[in-house]
């Protein structure tokens, strides 16, 4: 090769260099993370293909939930109001406190499973988890801060340009990347290991109570909770009259037809042993406050679902077995998985679990 | 000689040339000028007027979504334009001049759609004109907001003798995106006017009386009502 043409050669692999290096994206190849669906169960309804779940994503989202900086006084995250061990529901509270000593308007209920959740919120008004956190930061009672501001907060942050480049390939952050890395974390909830799992996949026994439970609970409970995931997200209204100086009217709020008056999500029962309090708006302290309220406090109106129109009949002695098999929907080791943890919480230490 | 191939197969590889091959059709840019108006006169922010049903408007916000633009030619064929979304702002004189790239001669009818059809209602986080953020969305009832009229009157009962109309909400029965459709008379022509009167708001189908429905924020009978009128506002500038 004589010289005009090996720098003819050098030229043209100097300038093709560049091209792959002008063309960001091209070497950027974030670590895939595959969804398992837990043996059984139906396939989830979170479009995947629109948001590839990926180690960097993941934790990014996990870095935000986590963040203070999404109050305006930079006191609350996300996980204030969502606690791991109370699956990430508020922990034995009612109602959750915003900004400034205020009050949400409903309980917060646990964050798991979302993936196989079509709608959020009690009322389901929300209809795309990326678009969860908006609700929450904007609100007056929540967060009380505005989308525009995070951004700021974030973006002059040091370390936050770095792993929104790793996760998304380049450094701007959106609400769309925002929302995309929570929705990554929060895909990550899945809890799939409780007792009640263990003895389904053959792994473990009932003892009596929980046995007898169970068969009262097929009987009873499962047209609404129903199994795995142990709600079919549908809307009813069990009689609970609104609370004067609440009023919400649930689904009602969202679809403006009457006849979804008080109707509110059915919740799962997954770790239901510790999400108390109870109920959309947190009003049943115990789980025998939801016992007396299917047996005789449940005031019926027009739209009560025909299931509960006459009441639930429950004797003391069902609620005890109820009780014991409820108990066995808690996953310690979702509670305890160190990949959930809030930072510095993360020891490492293998999760335990109660029932053995 | 085997410098050459190399040459030509680094090219080939080279990210810059790929990308810039899409065919391109023939087509027209016509512009849609819209015209807010109340009755005859044109809008101005802030200023008074009395609307079709006697009550005295002052308006400080007017935005809609038009979307799902298509136009059909002399012979009755409809052709679907590309997809997009235009906030229009009567704050942004910009928003109220749309360019259209129409791959038809002689354009006999447009058609688009008041408001943001469901798909987009359904799809997570959006971008560009319908970026959550531009605050025609709900975030505690997912949807757009497919138009907004908010103002001051005297015949308000409430602070500040307001009014404010947020009409949305994508589920049936009281979805509220419009279709409209306006002759374009056949010709060949690169500007079309289109009157926006916003008196049509308060009239077109059912009375909205300020005194009595000062305010409407969510979906609902109510928005589909509203959104029924507000479909009647556009029409062709007959006087221009
Ligand atoms: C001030 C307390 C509070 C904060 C902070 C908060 N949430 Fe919530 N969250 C709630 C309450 C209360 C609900 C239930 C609201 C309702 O149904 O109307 C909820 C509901 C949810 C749901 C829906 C769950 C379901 O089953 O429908 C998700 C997902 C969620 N929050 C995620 C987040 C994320 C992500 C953040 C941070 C950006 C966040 N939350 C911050 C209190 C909070
Ligand atoms: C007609 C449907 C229906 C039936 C049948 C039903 N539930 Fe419920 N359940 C609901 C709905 C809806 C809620 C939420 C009510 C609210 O807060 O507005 C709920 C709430 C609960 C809660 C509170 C959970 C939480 O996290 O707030 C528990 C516990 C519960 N149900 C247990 C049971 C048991 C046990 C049975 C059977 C004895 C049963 N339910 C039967 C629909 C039903």
């Amino acid at each position: 090769m004589n010289l005009p043409k090996t720098i003819t050669v050098l030229g043209a692999i100097v300038l093709t260099g560049i091209g792959w290096m002008v063309a960001d994206n091209r070497y950027f190849k974030p670590r895939p993370v595959a969804f398992t669906v837990p043996k059984g169960w139906p396939q989830p309804v979170y479009d995947f293909s629109k948001n590839p779940l990926t180690e960097e994503g993941i934790a990014l989202g996990k870095k935000l939930f986590y963040d203070t900086r999404f109050s305006k006084d930079n006191t609350f995250s996300c996980g204030s109001c969502h606690q791991q061990f109370g699956a990430f529901n508020t922990y034995d509270h009612n109602l959750s406190h915003g900004i400034n000593n205020s009050l949400t308007t409903r309980n917060a209920p646990g964050l798991f499973n979302l993936a196989w959740q079509k709608a959020f919120m009690w009322d389901g008004g929300i209809n795309h988890l990326d678009l969860q956190p908006l609700a929450p930061i904007t609100a007056e009672n929540e967060m009380g801060e505005s989308v525009e501001a995070v951004i700021g907060k974030l973006r002059a942050d040091k370390t936050y340009p770095s792993l929104f480049k790793a996760a998304f390939g380049d450094a701007t952050i959106s609400y769309l990347r925002i929302g995309k890395a929570l929705s990554q974390f929060m895909l990550q909830l899945v809890s799939s290991n409780s007792k009640y799992d263990r003895v389904m996949r053959g792994e473990a026994s009932f003892i009596l109570p929980e046995r007898l439970g169970y068969e009262i609970f097929r009987q009873k409970c499962t047209g609404c909770h129903t199994e795995p995931l142990f709600t079919d997200f549908s809307y009813r209204n069990t009689g609970m009259a609104a609370d004067r100086m609440l009023n919400d009217a649930g689904r009602m709020k969202i679809t403006g037809s009457s006849g979804d008056s008080l109707k509110f999500r059915v919740p799962s029962l997954r770790n239901v042993a510790m999400t108390f309090p109870y109920g959309h708006d947190g009003r049943f302290f115990s789980l025998l406050g939801v016992f007396e309220h299917y047996r005789k406090n449940l005031v019926p109106d027009n739209n009560t679902d025909p299931l509960l129109k006459n009441g639930l009949p429950l004797s003391n002695y069902e609620i005890g077995q109820l009780t014991a098999f409820l108990y066995t929907l808690t996953d310690s080791s979702f509670l305890n998985d160190p990949r959930f943890a809030p930072p510095g919480y993360g020891n490492g230490k293998p999760p335990v679990d109660i029932h053995r | 000689m085997h410098t050459l191939i190399l040459i030509l197969l680094l090219l080939l590889v080279h990210p810059g040339i790929q990308e810039k091959t899409a065919l391109q059709r023939p087509v027209q840019k016509i512009r849609l000028v819209l015209q807010h108006r109340v009755g005859r006169e044109p809008l101005v922010l802030g200023n008074s007027y009395r609307n079709v049903l006697g009550d005295t408007i002052t308006i400080y916000k007017f935005k809609y979504y038009l979307s799902n633009f298509a136009v059909t030619d002399s012979s009755g064929n409809t052709v679907r334009l590309p997809l997009q979304y235009r906030l229009v702002d009567e704050a942004d004189a910009a928003s109220k001049t749309i360019e259209l790239s129409v791959p038809v001669d002689r354009i006999r009818d447009i058609r688009f759609m008041i408001g943001v059809d469901s798909t987009r209602n359904v799809s997570g986080i959006q971008e560009g004109a319908l970026d959550p953020l531009k605050g025609m969305f709900w975030t505690w009832n997912t949807g757009y907001i497919m138009a907004k009229l908010e103002g001051s009157s005297p015949s308000s009962k409430i602070a500040m003798q307001s009014f404010t109309y947020h009409i949305g909400g994508y589920r049936a029965p009281y979805a509220t995106m419009r279709w409209v459709t306006l002759p374009a008379g056949n010709r060949n022509t690169n500007k079309l006017a289109v009157v926006v009167d916003i008196n049509q708001w308060f009239k077109h189908k059912t009375a909205l009386s300020i005194a009595k429905t000062p305010v409407c924020h969510s979906p609902g009978e109510l928005a589909s009502q509203i959104a029924d009128n507000i479909s009647g506002m556009f029409s062709n500038d007959s006087n221009p």
